[in-house]
């Protein structure tokens, strides 16, 4: 039996949002689903070499920053790129950055991006993904 | 199984995953469960509420036998069979 199909269109780069994002995908790779990430303007931000590890943006519960932050740490959760290598490694994760998005913050080549990513595609392979899937989510 | 049950079996591999949040335990299980031959037992430990509930149907999805929980002073042992 094929495996089921997730694709996620990553919007958000903003670490709670992106770490829940790697909750999801933790749960996809324990189900053996094959996944398909499209990473959309700010997640392209978050994406650049120069800022995954820097970038502490949240986009809720901003006042509370600090204290989420601190909570994570403290609950030993990954950083989300770690959980995002770990989805990869145990099940079939495709991450595809938008052209469009990369163009946004002065990326232009592959190379501009984490090693997590794995191409630089249009929208049209997100509508055939997306058209494909068994699950589609929007973060 | 019953509790007594559940106490006398032979477990053939031991996951700690007490020190992880989810989906921490239940990615520890799924790497542990390519260690050991279908038909043994391996018991999951964890103190995530949400793994308890989890690793039950998880093992539905796969075709693992789920066996039962024990509850233990601040963790759960999960047990299954491949």
């Amino acid at each position: 039996m094929a495996n089921k199909k997730l694709t996620l269109a990553l919007f958000s780069g903003s670490v709670d949002k992106l770490t829940a994002a790697g909750v999801i995908l933790g749960g996809a790779a324990a189900e053996d689903m094959d996944v398909e990430i499209y990473v959309l303007l700010q997640a392209a931000f978050a994406f650049k070499k120069e800022n995954a590890m820097t970038n502490e943006r949240v986009a809720e519960i901003t006042d509370k920053k600090d204290e989420f932050l601190a909570s994570l740490r403290s609950l030993g959760t990954p950083h989300w790129t770690e959980a995002f290598r770990t989805a990869k490694e145990m099940t079939n994760v495709k991450i595809h950055i938008c052209g469009f998005a990369g163009k946004v913050w002065k990326g232009y080549k592959l190379d501009d991006f984490i090693g997590l990513a794995d191409d630089i595609c249009g929208i049209g392979e997100y509508m055939t993904s997306a058209e494909e899937s068994d699950i589609n989510l929007f973060i | 199984m019953t509790t007594e049950e559940l106490k006398a079996l032979t477990v053939n591999k031991s996951v700690d995953a007490r020190g992880t949040s989810c989906p921490g335990p239940l990615l520890a299980a799924k790497k542990a469960i390519g260690q050991i031959e279908e038909g043994q037992v391996m018991e999951v430990l964890s103190a995530d509420e949400g793994t308890r509930r989890d690793i039950p149907k998880w093992c539905t999805k796969k075709g693992y036998e789920y066996l039962g929980t024990l509850e233990e002073a601040g963790y759960y042992k999960i047990f299954l069979k491949k």
